[in-house]
């Protein structure tokens, strides 16, 4: 009873309050969404040197929802299908799809080629293709399979950046097969302001996808 | 009346004593003659709201006074009010004259203030003020509070500091900034209460479930940050306060300008304050981290009228500060995460520097309150306040590809509050407070999604009464609340605009008794029960908390916490030993938390641990024990022990992210005079805080650091310069240098805490315009 009435009371301030915090209807109109550096989608494109025409590309690629929040990552096309004991150029290209039209992210890196360094790591890895040095692509931490089967794919970066003296980027490589084998390939990129010397551990990660691959 | 307003003191003086404060005035009141003594006047110290009343030969006594300088105040009815300054650096005896007033015959009213700030008596209240509160200057108001059993602060790196009671911390703690609850963004963990410790001149604890009051949410407890009172006293004061550190390099310089008029103003005060500071890199003992840089300024101002039966306040605040985060904390991912672990130290090597970089935040905080006392009889007030105040919050993220300029995240805040009440006294023995309090708060945010867009309406009545008869005080409260909270966000899927709507109401209620067993012992018990409603990131945040490197999914289906608080006390204060021991048992049903649901959630920038909001039972038992021994007239020994269990009862295991066990021991001895150098203090301690092992498995990342033991030292003294006192404090920290990590500091996973630092502070009071 006496709650009842207090509640009544109650509920008429909170009328009141809300007459008073009705003024200000800012909130009702939300926001869009943009997010400062969305990356959605990483695309690995691959020639073969010896035959121009067998080229590849494999699609990674996570959209986000109407509220920014991350989708199911699409891995339908983060496939590489390679033919065994070739040389392949490949570039690494990243687009925001969050922008209309999509960002190239990777323009946007090559800007910036002197704070970051790509790492390619193919998996199952045997103890000796891992080496983790100043110009390996390496991944430290990655768990060394003793007994195989490998995959038979060894990345090596191709460009340089501005530093001096010049350090790799990774944005073009070189992907060489072995014989036909399966297995993962995984792509970090590590972003090293005024810290970068050729290994993985300074600074902190910016991309961290994976791609199946199979050499055939 | 007279016996109500002694009784008042008398029990009040007891809350108001925690800290080194065995100093003794003494002496009688007498008439101008000098010969006569004059009986039941109050003499009140002016800067501790702290007063007794004389006996019926005159003669009076205050017990447990720090060191320092006071207004004394001495009031009888019939006689004209005197003010005298006083310096106290060891037991003082004091005589008053009181000239006999023909115009006025007034009645002694205790200030509603006071009435209104510890509305339970039955609670443990504890307080920095005067040298204590010195000796924490330049430093978070998380930092300073540390000292009081109980408390401990969470930190995000050393500039980031949020105070925790009993374990408990963010929306569970209310804290009143010059009476206002401070409401801005403070279920985060990395944001630190927008306030100005500068403008306290007082900085009190209520431990136990305070919210009776002050509206739901404060089950864990209330801290009131307390300005000096306006002075009454016609003429133009001030006061500049300087500190320098080393560590961090930083300078902080505070400055007050407040004044009283006369005349046809008379009853006008007004203050004027300001405070910068600015912090370069902090420095661990080995290393510097990287980006630990702030800047702060702050400004407020204040005007009051009093006349006869009424009395008007106005106050204006504005709070601004820019504070980079650590660097080596911005972990890409969990495998980033792993490596930074891995390393002893930070991965980047950084130098001393002042420049802030992304990541950052840059917060702006406005208050404006005006209050009204009216008083309708002596023993009867009515108080009305309003408030209004607006946070906004910028957060500057890391952004390694395109150097963009926008904030990641930017959140406004505006609330305003409303409250009245009604201070009444039944009878001799009978008193207490009637209220009701509406608050009304929108919320909007940019760029990224964090919390939605919301509004929050609230509304509360409240019924407070006191029984006092002799020795014993008996006293309870009920009060009802009504939540109302509906947010704007735009649903992920669908891409619609979603409009959740949740209400909240319940019931707090406390019964308290506080009973002299003895002449110095006291005894009090408090049972209490409160709630607090879910907050809207608990409800609805959504995404990667980047320097967690977890993934933080909200639960809308929440229900409210609702806690069960016994807390009791036994306070003793003999000639040579003071001390207050306190029970607590802090029962919490639905308590909410982020618990690791052990898998990992996948996105382009790698994996993360993921984490949602969800409800256990929680208790939280604990020990807060302090106590001081006069080994020489000169010499006092004090001991502080805070100690907490708290279990989650759902899964019969601890609960995680609880404080570990905190010793202090120190010893101050008061040197005395040395020529020009009056009231000369040395004080060595030593913090000694255990390793937390009551965690429970496969809840964090790594273990609790292990325990660590820090010396620290401080030399302080006053010098008389012309009419003034100005108080020196020097202070070392981290004597040894040790290197170490605190399990509440968030950044215990990069870097080490802060290293050795040297402070100096300097407290110039001057008088620009004395009036008779």
């Amino acid at each position: 009873m006496l709650q009842s009435k207090t509640k009544k009371i109650l509920i008429g301030i909170f009328l009141a309050a809300v007459m008073i915090g009705s003024c200000n209807k800012k909130e009702s109109a939300v926001a869009p969404n943009i997010s400062n550096e969305a990356l959605t989608t990483v695309v690995l494109a691959l020639k073969n040197t010896n035959a121009p025409y067998d080229s590849d590309t494999a699609t990674w690629q996570q959209l986000l929802g109407a509220n920014g929040v991350p989708l199911p990552i699409d891995t339908s096309k983060a496939v590489l299908n390679l033919h065994a004991n070739c040389l392949y150029t490949a570039q690494v290209l990243i687009y925001d799809k969050t922008q209309n039209p999509p960002t190239d992210v990777s323009a946007e890196i090559l800007q910036r080629e002197n704070y970051h360094l790509f790492f390619f790591q193919p998996t199952p890895v045997s103890p000796s293709n891992f080496f983790v040095s100043d110009t390996t692509t390496s991944i430290p931490g990655t768990t060394i399979n003793p007994t195989g089967p490998y995959l038979n794919l060894t990345v090596k970066r191709t460009d340089l950046d501005t530093n001096n003296p010049p350090m790799q980027v990774g944005l073009s490589d070189n992907f060489i097969t072995g014989t036909a084998s399966s297995g993962h390939l995984r792509l970090v990129l590590r972003h090293q302001p005024n810290a970068k010397n050729g290994t993985y551990f300074p600074g902190s990660s910016d991309l961290d996808v994976t791609y199946r691959v199979s050499i055939y | 009346m007279r016996i109500m307003a002694f009784l008042s003191l008398y029990i009040l003086s007891f809350y108001g004593i925690c800290q080194e404060c065995h100093f003794i005035i003494h002496g009688k009141v007498l008439d101008s003659s000098g010969t006569n003594p004059l009986p039941y006047a109050i003499i009140q110290i002016k800067e501790l709201n702290k007063g007794v009343a004389a006996d019926s030969v005159g003669h009076y006594v205050i017990k447990n006074v720090c060191a320092g300088t006071y207004t004394l105040e001495c009031d009888l009815i019939g006689y004209t009010k005197h003010i005298e300054q006083i310096i106290v650096s060891g037991n003082q005896h004091h005589n008053f004259n009181l000239k006999e007033d023909t115009v006025s015959l007034k009645a002694i009213i205790i200030s509603s203030k006071e009435i209104d700030e510890k509305p339970l008596q039955s609670l443990s209240v504890s307080s920095i003020s005067n040298e204590d509160l010195l000796r924490t200057r330049g430093t978070t108001l998380g930092e300073a509070l540390k000292t009081i059993p109980g408390l401990n602060s969470l930190q995000t790196g050393p500039s980031v500091s949020k105070p925790m009671i009993h374990g408990l911390h963010s929306n569970r703690i209310l804290i009143l900034n010059n009476g206002v609850r401070q409401e801005a963004q403070q279920w985060g963990s990395e944001h630190a209460p927008e306030i100005d410790p500068f403008i306290a001149n007082r900085i009190s604890v209520i431990k136990g479930a305070a919210s009776i009051r002050y509206g739901s949410d404060a089950i864990a407890g209330v801290i009131l940050v307390e300005p000096k009172v306006l002075p009454a006293k016609p003429g133009i004061y001030g006061e500049l306060n300087l500190v320098g550190m080393s560590n961090s390099r930083l300078g902080a310089s505070s400055a007050m300008l407040e004044g009283a008029c006369d005349k046809k103003l008379k009853g006008l005060s007004w203050r004027i304050q300001g405070t910068a500071r600015r912090a370069g890199n902090s420095k661990t003992a080995h290393y510097y981290m990287e980006n630990t840089a702030f800047e702060e300024m702050n400004f407020s101002s204040a005007l009051s009228y009093n006349k006869r039966r009424l009395s008007i306040d106005l106050y204006g605040s504005q709070f601004y500060t820019r504070l980079g985060i650590f660097t080596g904390s911005q972990v890409g991912n969990l495998a980033d995460l792993q490596l930074a672990l891995q390393s002893s130290v930070p991965i980047t090597p950084s130098y001393f520097s002042y420049k802030i970089e992304r990541p950052y935040q840059q917060v702006t905080h406005d208050l404006i309150k005006a209050k009204t006392i009216y008083r309708i009889r002596s023993n009867s007030t009515i108080e009305l306040m309003y408030a209004w105040q607006q946070n906004k919050r910028y957060e500057y993220d890391y952004v390694p590809l395109n150097g963009s300029l926008n904030p990641a995240l930017f959140l406004q805040i505006s609330t305003s509050i409303i409250d009245a009440t009604w201070h009444h006294q039944v009878s001799n023995r009978i008193s207490g407070s009637v209220g009701i309090n509406g608050i009304t708060q929108g919320n909007i945010r940019e760029y990224q999604f964090l919390i939605p867009n919301f509004r929050n309406n609230g509304a509360g009545a409240f019924l407070i009464e006191k029984y006092k008869k002799d020795k014993l005080t008996i006293e309870g409260g009920l009060r009802y609340d009504y939540r109302w909270l509906r947010a704007w966000m735009v649903d992920n899927n669908t891409a619609q605009i979603i409009t959740p709507t949740r209400t909240f109401s319940n019931a707090t209620g406390t019964f308290g008794i506080v009973y002299s067993l003895k002449k110095n012992l006291t005894f009090s018990v408090n049972a209490g029960t409160a709630w607090r409603a879910p907050t809207v990131n608990e409800l609805y945040s959504n995404g990667v908390h980047q320097s967690a490197a977890s993934y933080d999914i909200g639960n809308p289906n929440l229900k409210s916490e609702r806690a069960y608080n016994f807390i009791t006390a036994l306070n003793y204060s003999g000639k040579r030993l003071f001390g207050e021991i306190g029970f607590y048992n802090n029962q919490i049903n639905n308590y909410i938390y982020s618990k690791p649901d052990l898998q990992l959630i996948y996105t382009v920038r790698g994996a993360f641990p993921e984490f949602t909001y969800t409800q256990v039972n929680a208790r939280f038992r604990g020990l807060d024990i302090k106590a001081s021994y006069v080994i020489r007239d000169s010499i006092t020994f004090t001991t502080k022990a805070s100690l907490l269990w708290a279990y989650n009862q759902t899964i019969h295991n601890y609960l995680i992210f609880a404080p570990s066990n905190r010793y202090e021991n120190s010893i101050r001895y008061a040197v005395g005079n040395l020529g020009k150098l009056h009231g000369i203090y040395f004080i060595l301690t030593n913090i000694y805080v255990t390793h937390q092992w009551r965690v429970p498995p496969n809840s964090d990342y790594t273990n609790p650091p292990p325990a660590y033991t820090l010396f620290n030292a401080d030399l302080g003294f006053n010098v008389r310069m012309g009419k003034e006192q100005v108080n020196i404090n020097f202070s070392v920290t981290n004597i040894l240098n040790t290197g170490y990590r605190d399990y509440l500091n968030r950044y215990r996973y990069f870097t080490n805490d802060v290293g050795r630092n040297f402070t100096i502070r300097l407290q110039i009071p001057f008088t620009l315009v004395s009036k008779k």
